[in-house]
């Protein structure tokens, strides 16, 4: 599980970030007093235009940075005080995350497993039904840079699980990806959520967080403009379709509980 | 866990082929290279000058004395071919124009002066600035003069002892190891610090900025490690491949001496083996290892300020100037380890390795060269530490 209370992160603007901004500003806010619950073996979106502060929302649930105010628990771990513990919970994955051209996947996958302190049994067996899993033995021993975009994000994905973690962190995981790459993503998150995984995804695509999310939360300029079921939101929605209704809610001069 | 981190990053630093130029390869081949070249362009430029035939020009005929004795020098001094000019201008203009390559003005009155037991002046017109020339007139005008003392001592009825009363020699007392760490002294630190700087450089990006350019250090910060293990697992690789490519440069040297043969001398060559021993290389290395950490710890901050590795590359570089120009500070004669240069980092190494080579060494500055840096170092860290902890640094 994940719960989210009055999250808040304000973040130094250097000299040169002021003059870009055109502000006297001394901090940015870029999270502002976020509070949410996401539940074990449902999928919960976060879905907000781009700059909303739904990448900054997911850093701090992934113990990446550390929120100005506020609590996080991960998997029943209070995750600002104790990260390194709730670390071992989480796996996260970004449609930017990068790996390492000149290793192979296996290399990087042992590497992970180990820094997870996977035990040997453990991240064999792991290693095995993810690889079968992902189709990922014809290249298991290949150089990440001479892999296709199909098959690193199979061995981001194999990297995220190889701990086999109860939640799961996604930041707009299938941005950069075409329709068949992107499919993996969406398996995996099915298949996570069938496993009793906690999951958490951000995007900013109506159609993917319909076809996935079973709660939704609408972040707008560091606030939550949404939180509900995604058939509450369906249900009650007042515009045509929803990416209208999407825009309408962004738009709400206030926001919504 | 650190040594973990250390594992993979070494493999992937090892796997990448500009860092490998910089850490294995360059450092290895520059000593042959260099040497070699040196050698070979030395060598071929002193068998060129010997092997040139001079075209020699002199006032008047063969009938002159000193021409004649000109003519009588052995062909093993160095070939030559007399021509005879009427007048000193047009002979003059012959030097300059490179028609010919010696002049030889002798005076007009040889004959008597030599009758009256006067002093004759030779004058060898020649362009300096050309290769060998110099050289060869000093062996005919050497060959010429001993010539005329011989004769004129013979007319006295002397002996060559009983004009020269008095004969002063200067023996140096250095010892040769001294003299060579002397002259040696200044280049080798030079050396080993310039590529245990360029050897940090390349692993200090590729780990730092590098991981923040191709987004790999999100996940990296999202496994339960301490930050600063994770750190310390970086740095170890930049510290070692510095520290591999100073000791590459190191080996580059020895195979140059020992099996490429490059350097033939064999007194050098004693003295080399005398400063090449066991507690020269451990000393070396003691002072060394503070000194690369010191210099991880200045670009590893930088490394994971920069944006890019342009950026990284671009505020580096500059800073490879500021650090290994005060490494020639070893070539300058009478700059030495007191109680001043000793606390200023670079300059300290540098002539303490000087005196290292040189045999002469204290353990009181040993010891204080090598905690100095070692305080450095643990400050460079610490400096590394603090900015791999900060949020905006270490996420675009």
């Amino acid at each position: 599980m994940i719960k989210a209370t009055h999250l808040r992160k304000e973040f130094e603007l250097s000299k040169q970030q002021r003059k870009e901004l055109n502000t006297k500003d001394t901090l940015a806010l870029a999270v502002n007093d976020i509070s949410f619950t996401c539940e074990p073996g449902r999928v919960y979106s976060l879905l907000g235009p781009n700059g909303a502060g739904k990448t900054t929302t997911l850093r701090m649930l992934a113990t990446i940075l550390t929120p100005t105010s506020g609590s996080i628990e991960i998997a029943g771990i209070d995750a600002v005080k104790y990260p390194q513990e709730a670390r071992k919970h989480i796996g996260f994955l970004t449609g930017s995350t990068g790996l390492y051209a000149r290793l192979t996947p296996l290399e990087i996958i042992d590497y992970f497993a180990d820094l997870y302190q996977v035990n040997t049994q453990d991240k064999e067996a792991r290693k095995k039904y993810l690889f079968d899993l992902l189709n990922m033995n014809d290249f298991l021993h290949k150089r990440i840079g001479k892999l296709s975009t199909g098959m690193k994000q199979k061995v981001s994905i194999c990297r995220t699980m190889i701990h086999d973690p109860s939640v799961v962190i996604f930041d707009e995981p299938t941005s950069g990806l075409d329709v068949i790459t992107a499919e993996n993503i969406i398996k995996l998150i099915r298949s996570c959520k069938d496993q009793g995984k906690t999951v958490i995804f951000s995007s900013h695509i109506m159609s993917e967080v319909d076809l996935l999310c079973d709660d939704l939360a609408i972040v707008h300029k560091g606030q939550l403009k949404y939180n509900d079921t995604m058939s509450a939101f369906r249900a009650n929605m007042v515009a045509n379709n929803l990416t209208e209704e999407f825009i309408r809610i962004v738009q709400m001069p206030t926001p919504q509980a | 866990m650190i040594f973990r981190i250390f594992r993979k990053e070494l493999l992937d630093t090892l796997r990448d082929r500009r860092t490998l130029m910089t850490m294995l390869v360059i450092p290895i081949l520059v000593f042959p290279i260099t040497l070699n070249v040196f050698m070979e362009i030395s060598t071929s430029f002193q068998e060129n000058a010997s092997a040139k035939t001079m075209k020699i020009g002199v006032l008047g005929d063969i009938n002159k004395r000193y021409i004649k004795q000109l003519e009588q020098i052995p062909a093993a001094v160095g070939p030559k071919k007399i021509i005879y000019f009427k007048d000193s201008l047009t002979l003059a203009n012959a030097v300059t124009s490179d028609k010919i390559q010696l002049g030889l003005l002798t005076p007009k009155n040889e004959k008597e002066l030599s009758a009256a037991q006067q002093t004759i002046t030779l004058t060898w017109l020649l362009d300096a600035s050309e290769v060998g020339r110099a050289e060869r007139a000093e062996l005919y005008a050497a060959s010429l003069k001993a010539n005329a003392e011989t004769e004129r001592l013979q007319k006295l009825g002397l002996r060559p002892e009983q004009i020269r009363p008095l004969v002063v020699n200067t023996v140096n007392c250095a010892s040769d190891k001294k003299m060579v760490g002397q002259l040696a002294g200044g280049f080798l630190p030079y050396i080993f610090i310039a590529f245990g700087f360029i050897g940090c450089m390349y692993p200090a990006i590729d780990l730092f900025t590098g991981e923040k350019e191709r987004g790999t250090i999100e996940t990296l910060l999202t496994v339960p490690v301490l930050r600063w293990k994770i750190l310390i697992g970086k740095m170890l690789v930049v510290v070692s491949s510095g520290m591999l490519a100073a000791s590459c440069a190191l080996l580059g040297l020895f195979v140059s001496i020992e099996f490429l043969d490059l350097a033939d001398n064999k007194e050098l060559l004693e003295v080399i083996h005398s400063i090449l021993t066991p507690y020269f290389i451990l000393s070396m290395f003691a002072l060394l290892l503070p000194l690369v950490i010191f210099f991880a710890g200045l670009m590893i901050p930088i490394a994971i300020y920069a944006k890019s590795f342009k950026e990284a590359q671009s505020i580096i570089t500059p800073l490879n100037i500021v650090v290994v120009l005060p490494s020639m500070v070893g070539f300058f004669p009478g700059v030495a380890l007191d109680m001043n240069t000793v606390f200023i980092p670079v300059i300290n190494v540098v002539l303490a390795t000087k005196e290292l080579i040189a045999g002469t060494l204290s353990w009181t500055y040993f010891l204080s060269v090598f905690g100095i840096m070692c305080s450095l170092a643990f400050v460079a860290i610490a400096v590394s530490y603090k900015q791999f902890g900060k949020e905006a640094n270490i996420l675009n």
